[in-house]
């Protein structure tokens, strides 16, 4: 469960705290360009470390400082309660006079205070288990220490750190490139969806037992469905089908054909199941009200905050007046921001004086975070 | 698709407050949030009232499985107000219509027991599930308890599993 959340001069974001400490769901609200799907942006960048991508210039770009500031560190920092243990990984990234691409100012992994490896430019200094001594190397300034170094164990704080990112579910689905296909497994879903059936086969490999998981959703939302394969379609590649049933008629249907909003069903089905068998997870869903009908909306955001609880975490972004009415005021965030030339705010809405209805009091543009 | 024709309850509520608390509610890990639909505030109990005759009384007839809870402050006044509102549900509908509320209003019970509204929600949903009466049974909220045992009796299987 991430506790905070910290991001200085990327895009619009200086100085910005996320704190969520003991928040199993949050809701991200604000006008457009506010800077809530940077926030995912942000994550997305710390996920990418986590799954291996270490180059500086793939993760960010000199475009990226906010205002053009380059001449101020780029800063990231996530605390997350992992197992209770306080993870902190920070990173600090600096583009000097005609560099092309930043580079690596600091790098800190600790857990519970304690280091568990530390960096200054090229200089890596890792602490070795069990007999407290430090190693030290040098690592490129423009790659990220973090996926390179090797771990000792499962139960090294790397790997704990670094699984729990690389699985963490950061959607905003396209329902489009949400294909039925699969040519292979994975438990790394990507942001648009493209991957969905990739997960879906590798979850029901590694925990058949989820079947039934999703089995039951879906039959909550989509009552005449039979039930729904996954069968091979060639050497490496398997094929959804999904199967209706009302009284004695029958109809199969291939995934690729299905709507939208029932791509977003069965995605919002694997979600939760990845959430129970392999969780806790922290997903991040930027607008999960798209693709849905009115009267679906309330349903899926509160199955997700449901299932999302003890130790698993929710955030979700929305402009959707039933996803909203699914939070409350001391689990919604506004986000504001006066010009693009100014860095977002952040306030919890219980310290907002919202007159009124919330829904109609963002209708008029009215909540902000002016004090 | 729908699931109206399965048995459902929908809550029509007073204000922002109440909203929020039945927010908790649905959080508990027991309860089909497909069987319950929380419908937008009307701002006061007088508009409550007024929206239940004006589109829910024609909606409840139709659909034979669906439930309504209306939840609203008694400011005090919990006899008037409940006589009030019940002279506006028709007989034939009355064994699905219930009615339920803070004596005062939320926030009081919420400087009370120093709680979220959420988190009031949470517990009272646990009362429920539990077959308890710990925070149903606050003084802001023990008038209910006649109310809550029928409307238990009525929604309960369908909406806690």
């Amino acid at each position: 469960m991430i506790q905070r959340l910290y991001v200085h001069n990327f895009r619009c974001l200086e100085n910005f705290e996320l704190s969520v400490k003991d928040l199993p769901s949050a809701l991200l609200i604000g006008k457009n360009g506010v800077g809530k799907s940077t926030v995912k942006l942000v994550l997305e960048i710390i996920q990418n470390i986590c799954r291996g991508v270490n180059r500086v210039g793939t993760l960010v770009e000199p475009k990226d400082f906010a205002c053009g500031r380059s001449d101020v560190p780029m800063r990231f920092e996530l605390e997350a309660l992992l197992e209770k243990r306080l993870y902190k990984y920070e990173l600090a990234l600096e583009l000097p006079e005609r560099f092309k691409e930043l580079r690596v100012l600091d790098e800190r992994l600790t857990v519970d205070g304690n280091s568990v490896y530390s960096r200054t430019n090229a200089q890596v200094e890792l602490l070795s288990k069990p007999a407290d001594h430090t190693a030290q190397f040098r690592v490129d300034w423009h790659l990220v220490a973090l996926p390179l170094i090797q771990q000792q164990s499962d139960s090294d704080p790397l790997h704990i750190f670094r699984t729990w990112i690389a699985r963490t579910i950061i959607l905003s689905p396209i329902p489009r490139v949400m294909k039925g296909e699969s040519n292979g497994e994975s438990l790394e879903p990507k942001s648009d969806g493209s991957n969905f059936a990739e997960w879906f086969t590798g979850l029901l490999s590694l925990y058949p037992a989820a079947y039934g998981h999703i089995d039951k959703y879906l039959r909550q939302v989509m009552p005449d469905i039979r039930d729904f394969l996954n069968q091979p379609s060639g050497k490496e590649s398997k094929s959804l089908i999904v199967r209706f049933k009302e009284k004695n008629a029958k109809m199969d249907v291939f995934f690729n054909d299905l709507s939208d909003g029932e791509r977003c069903y069965f995605l919002c089905a694997v979600v939760l199941a990845a959430n129970e068998f392999y969780g806790p997870l922290l997903c991040f869903w930027d607008e999960p009200d798209s693709y849905l009908s009115l009267s679906d909306v309330g349903h899926f955001v509160t199955s997700l905050r449901q299932a999302f609880s003890g130790s698993a975490q929710l955030m979700v972004t929305s402009h959707n007046p039933e996803a909203i009415r699914r939070f409350s005021n001391e689990n919604t965030f506004v986000l504001d921001r006066k010009s693009h030339m100014e860095p977002t705010t952040i306030r919890l809405l219980k310290d907002i004086d919202v007159k009124g209805d919330l829904i109609d009091a963002l209708i008029r543009g009215d909540v902000s975070n002016e004090q | 698709m729908s699931n109206k024709y399965r048995p459902h309850l929908q809550v029509l509520l007073e204000d922002d407050a109440n909203r929020q608390i039945a927010n908790g509610f649905m959080l508990h890990f027991a309860l089909d949030t497909r069987a319950i639909q929380v419908l937008p505030a009307a701002g006061g109990w007088e508009k409550v009232v007024e929206r239940f005759k004006d589109t829910h009384i024609g909606a409840l007839a139709k659909y034979p499985e669906r439930r309504m809870l209306l939840v609203v402050d008694f400011d005090n006044r919990t006899e008037e107000r409940i006589n009030e509102i019940k002279q506006e549900i028709p007989s034939g509908l009355s064994e699905r219509v219930f009615i339920l509320g803070i004596r005062t209003e939320p926030e009081d019970l919420r400087n009370q027991i120093g709680k979220s509204f959420e988190n009031i929600g949470q517990a009272l949903a646990e009362d429920c599930a539990d077959n308890k009466c710990t925070l149903w049974g606050h003084d802001l909220l023990r008038h209910n308890l006649a109310e809550l045992n029928r409307l238990s009796s009525g929604v309960k299987p369908f909406l806690f599993n």
